[in-house]
């Protein structure tokens, strides 16, 4: 029998950390190899984290709502010598670097200090762990402890210096989606000069024929809204304007522009906002693609989005304004080029051939990155779907029609 | 207040309390008509007589015991050892008898004689008359052992000896029976026995010493106070058994880093008990390893004695280690 | 050396005779006697009855007790016993020749003079058992002393004793007391330096002390004609110029004839005297030891017919001063007062734990109080593992 530790793996993205939604297990289960141990919230998702040992879970070591980096280790597991490897690749890999840095772990130096400045660190609540020694041989010396215990001190009282707040407060923490939300918003924002354009469409006809279709659909178990056919009328406008459907790549200077049509679709969740991504859109039919926007809505309000779901975009939707006002301004889904915001369907009266009428209009916005796409080409784009919305025909119509 | 050197001083001492206790008596080899080789009994024989001030045949070992009978009797003398290095053959007489007649008789007789003679080095003595043997002494319950530092010292810690109730050992760091002069009371006074003195005061470093080192140590205090700007205290312990433990610890408090300096070998020097204490009980006044600066675990040599001997230089590597902690 | 002249080293030169020596060397040589192995008289003596009677009552003590001390070792109350059967008459005889105020530097075996001195044998028996009236506190076995009879615990390495007793006899002459100092000490003690320092000083300071060598023939294992190749042991005395007489001493009479002289001689302040008693160690050195492992069983059985108690009542019967009803009165009432009194100190209770840090100076110092609450701490530890510590 082994002890080993289970680590927060490196579940690719690029992502450092995770967040402890729910554990699977507990404390004295037995598991097999593979199997799901823990539900992670990352920048991206929530991730099931399977076991890379079979064995008796000994300790949990993180719980829910704990932040934990990759490579932390979250649990200890009893794990008998021979492990039985039921087909995935890299398991004995995992386990043989496991062991390796469990070793070298017990082979960790303690903090060197003497008993003065130990007892000056319990005084003072200062973890020595944390401190960098300047005596010799890098022990620490009493000098070291009362810096960091200055340097702690200004740190914590810094962010209150200018009164943030004044007044009554309540102090809520930022966790789960949100406080990825956040990030997410400020490397957007900070990375990508966002330009924005408008546009009005009416969209009286295209609801002429939602309503043709909504009992055929209904007999179907389709729902369907308007966003299906905004997300048709977006694919075939990124095939005419493919950099809308791309990303930069500033290191190499580059611009990927991408081949395949993943489209992003933003949910409202009681956790916060996600964005499930309808994959190949292009090849999708409308009732699929109203089903698949239905099934990540629900599986997204439930918690449930898988990374798959959430990675892979290539253009996001954002109608959140359809239940709210007539116009915005979004973010980019970063590292995306454009987001095309929905806005709040109104009637209200427009010329038509010379005669005023009711019509039904939504405003489109567009967000896009204008660090490579000029002005003119996103307004092409955006008119483009505009088009596409306004003569249904033409949008519902496949391309061989008009070859 | 008249200057005296540590001779002069001492005998004043003895003369004082020879005239004040008629039962003192002098004895050992050439004390009388001689006055000491040292000259440290010089014309006691004048004023108290041959009877007080005796000449003895050549042997510690019956200089010490006679000594011992006379305590027992009632006497209080004081035996000379005309270099402490000479002591080793009356250890049986010093140490299973004088340090143990009071215990061993259950109380009922105590032999509290003053064995008194030059010790240490610095004076191209060689292996015999430059010794530091305190550890014998200290190791051994039921004796006092005391080394002055410093005339004033000498005499009134003498006085004290020679009221004491207990047999004393007391040693005289020969080096400086003459090479320091200070004031020095003509009236009565008293060093109480087991005080140390703190010779100079310090912040960060506790300097824990006696006899001749006392003044190496001050050497290197002002030496590193002028080139780091370092505080040492110096404590001189002058009773080197029972040793001022709670004035060690004060300045321990202070400062966090010990060293203590003698010149007797390291090996079970009475720094290790020092450290040992120190270790055992205040080991959270630490801040540093504690560091001894010693002789040598070699018999004392006649060349370079002053490289054997704790130096400035040795005390003033002690101190940069342990400044940097 | 030329010839049988000797030549000094004096300036001028000079030569010495025998008168020089100031005292007859061949009482050095020879052995006094008063009576003969049977009881004769041999010699004269000054001693009125009672005087006698009481010389023979204390050597009856000593047997007595001397028995009961062996017997105690046996059953474990006792640490060590040195036994003290045949040497009554040097203990009894020396001890008979002071007055009270003279102090006495007793080794281990002489029970005699204990008694004589004026320890009783309750004290004696507390002393041994080492209990709760134990006069020294439990501090050492096998030696015993007194106080306010002058009577000063011996130390145990043999010998170390003669310097102090020259150097209370020294005390006494500077303070003008007229105060005689006597150490008794063995055959072996003789060949320690603290033997030849003392007798250095006491002859050169003429120091009022009398030194009395038992030279009970035996140092454990080593036969006295292997301790020292000088003829005799007196005549050791006589290099530091200091007058020696060789006595037998299973003669109580004459050990005390001889002792009282050499007292009287130190009171007078003519100086010390050394007198070599010749006896016989009848047991082993200390209940530790096994002759039979060293020595002739038909040595002993030669020196029981020498026995110091039987020859003295031989003398006594002889001179009218004993009958056998009296003496076996004696031995009666001794016998039954000595057994009271070992029952009445079997049964006391021991030395309390504090007294082994007792006594180390006039007043504990610090350490000495660290450590003693040490000490309380691990008697309740003790107690509670029920851990064996007698």
């Amino acid at each position: 029998m082994a002890l080993r530790q289970v680590k927060l793996p490196d579940i690719g993205e690029g992502l450092v950390e995770g967040e402890i939604v729910e554990w699977l297990v507990k404390e004295g289960d037995y598991v097999k190899m593979f199997q799901p141990l823990v539900r992670v919230l990352t920048a991206k998702a929530t991730v099931e984290i399977p076991s890379p040992f079979e064995g008796r879970i000994l300790r949990l070591l993180a719980k829910p709502g704990d932040v934990v980096r990759v490579g932390a280790p979250i649990a200890e597991i009893e794990a008998p010598e021979v492990q039985v490897a039921t087909g995935a690749p890299g398991a004995s890999d995992v386990e043989r670097v496991e062991s390796r840095e469990s070793a070298r772990e017990a082979l960790q130096v303690p903090v060197r200090a003497p008993p003065r400045v130990r007892k000056l660190a319990r005084e003072l609540g200062v973890d020595l762990s944390k401190v960098k020694g300047t005596g010799p041989g890098g022990v620490i010396t009493e000098e070291d402890v009362l810096r960091y215990a200055e340097e702690s001190k200004k740190a914590a009282e810094a962010p209150r210096q200018p009164a943030l707040v004044e007044g009554a407060v309540e102090r809520v923490p930022l966790k789960g989606i949100r406080r990825i939300m956040a990030s997410k918003m400020v490397e957007a924002k900070s990375r990508i000069p966002h330009a924005y354009i408008v546009e009005e469409v009416d969209v009286t006809e295209l609801f002429k024929l939602r309503d043709v279709l909504r009992q055929d659909a209904e007999s179907k178990g389709v729902k369907l809204t308007l966003l299906p056919f905004i997300v048709k009328a977006v694919v075939k406008a990124l095939k005419e304007y493919p950099l809308l459907n791309a990303s930069l790549d500033e290191e190499r200077g580059e611009i990927i522009v991408k081949k395949f049509y993943n489209i992003g679709v933003a949910v409202d969740t009681p956790q916060g906002l996600v964005v499930p991504v309808i994959k190949g859109a292009d090849g999708k039919g409308l009732y699929q693609i109203a089903r698949e926007i239905g099934e990540l809505a629900e599986k997204a309000r439930e918690g449930k989005t898988s990374l798959e779901d959430v990675t892979g975009g290539t253009f996001s939707i954002t109608n959140i304004g359809s239940v709210g006002t007539v116009l915005g301004m979004a973010i980019i889904n970063y590292p995306e080029a454009a987001i095309l915001g929905v806005h709040r369907l109104v009637e209200v009266p427009r010329y038509v051939d010379g005669e005023l009428k009711p019509r039904k209009i939504v405003y489109l916005s567009l967000s896009f990155d204008h660090r490579f796409i000029e002005g003119a080409y996103a307004t092409r784009f955006l008119l483009a779907v505009k088009r596409y919305l306004e003569n249904p025909a033409i949008l519902m119509a496949s391309e061989e029609e008009f070859k | 207040m008249p200057l005296m050197n540590m001779v002069q001083a001492l005998n004043s001492a003895l003369r004082e309390e020879m005239r004040r206790n008629p039962r003192i008596v002098v004895l050992g080899e050439d004390v009388g008509r001689r006055g000491g080789v040292f000259l440290v009994t010089d014309s006691l024989i004048d004023e108290f007589g041959a009877e007080r001030v005796i000449d003895t045949p050549l042997t510690e070992l019956g200089i010490v015991g006679v000594a011992v009978g006379m305590a027992l009797y009632g006497l209080k003398p004081v035996a000379e050892i005309q270099f402490i290095d000479f002591i080793y053959e009356a250890l049986d007489q010093l140490l299973s008898e004088a340090a143990k007649i009071r215990r061993r008789t259950g109380g009922m007789y105590s032999a509290p004689i003053v064995v008194r003679g030059p010790c240490c080095g610095g004076v191209r003595g060689g292996m015999f008359h430059s010794q530091s043997p305190e550890s014998y002494f200290v190791h051994t319950p039921g004796l006092i052992t005391i080394m002055p530092s410093t005339p004033y010292d000498a005499k009134g810690l003498l006085k004290s000896a020679l009221r004491s109730e207990d047999p004393v050992v007391f040693l005289e760091p020969k080096i400086l029976y003459r090479t320091v002069r200070e004031e020095v009371p003509e009236e009565d006074y008293v060093v109480p026995i087991g005080k140390a003195r703190v010779a100079k005061e310090g912040s960060d470093v506790t300097v824990v010493t006696w006899g001749a080192m006392v003044y190496q140590a001050l050497e290197a205090a002002k030496l590193v106070k002028a080139r780091h700007g370092w505080d040492v205290e110096v404590i001189d312990l002058r009773t080197l058994f029972p040793f001022d433990k709670d004035a060690i610890l004060e300045s321990l408090e202070k400062t966090g880093r010990l060293m203590v300096v003698h010149e007797a070998p390291r090996t079970l020097g009475l720094g290790a008990e020092i450290a040992a204490y120190v270790a055992e009980n205040a080991i959270d006044m630490l801040r540093a390893p504690i560091k001894r600066v010693t002789g040598f675990d070699a018999p004392f040599p006649l060349v370079h004695e002053k490289l054997y001997m704790p130096n400035v230089a040795r005390i003033y590597m002690g101190l940069s280690k342990l400044m940097k902690y | 050396m030329v010839g049988s002249r000797f030549y000094s080293t004096d300036w001028p030169f000079r030569e010495y005779s025998l008168d020089d020596i100031g005292f007859d060397l061949r009482r050095a040589l020879g052995l006094y006697r008063v009576i003969d192995e049977e009881g004769e008289q041999v010699g004269d003596f000054d001693v009125d009855v009672d005087r006698l009677l009481e010389m023979y009552v204390y050597m009856v003590r000593a047997r007595i007790l001397d028995d009961w001390l062996l017997r105690l070792q046996r059953v474990g109350k006792v640490a060590i016993h040195a036994p003290n059967k045949g040497q009554e008459a040097v203990g009894v005889g020396a001890a008979m020749a002071l007055d009270g105020g003279d102090w006495l530097f007793p080794s281990y075996r002489e029970l005699g003079a204990y008694l004589v001195k004026g320890m009783s044998e309750e004290e004696i028996l507390d002393r041994a058992i080492a209990n709760i009236d134990d006069i020294l506190r439990g501090s050492e076995f096998a030696v015993y002393g007194k106080r306010s009879v002058n009577l000063v615990p011996a130390p145990v390495p043999v010998g170390n004793q003669a310097p102090h007793a020259v150097g209370a006899a020294m005390a006494a002459k500077i303070l003008g007391h007229r105060t005689v100092v006597m150490a008794i000490f063995g055959d072996g003690a003789t060949s320690r330096g603290h033997f030849h320092a003392a007798l250095n000083f006491a002859g050169v300071f003429k120091a009022p002390v009398v030194f009395v060598v038992q030279n009970n023939q035996w140092a454990i294992s080593l036969p006295s004609r292997r301790q020292t190749a000088s003829v005799t042991f007196a005549v050791k005395g006589v290099a530091y110029g200091v007058p020696s007489v060789r006595v037998d001493g299973n003669d109580v009479l004459a050990v005390y004839t001889i002792a009282r002289e050499a007292v009287e001689r130190a009171r007078r302040g003519e100086g010390p005297t050394l007198v070599e008693a010749v006896t016989y160690r009848m047991g082993p050195h200390t209940t530790a030891d096994d002759p039979g492992k060293y020595r002739d069983p038909g040595e002993v059985k030669l020196f029981e017919k020498l026995d110091p108690i039987i020859r003295f009542k031989k003398f006594l019967y002889k001179k009218g001063f004993l009958d056998e009803d009296q003496d076996r009165r004696i031995w009666e009432e001794w016998s039954s007062r000595i057994e009271d009194t070992v029952k009445k100190c079997y049964n006391k209770p021991p030395l309390p734990v504090d007294v082994i840090l007792e006594n180390v100076y006039s007043k504990p110092t610090w350490n000495l109080l660290e450590q003693y609450e040490e000490l309380k701490e691990s008697l309740e530890i003790v107690r509670e593992l029920g851990l064996e510590v007698d």
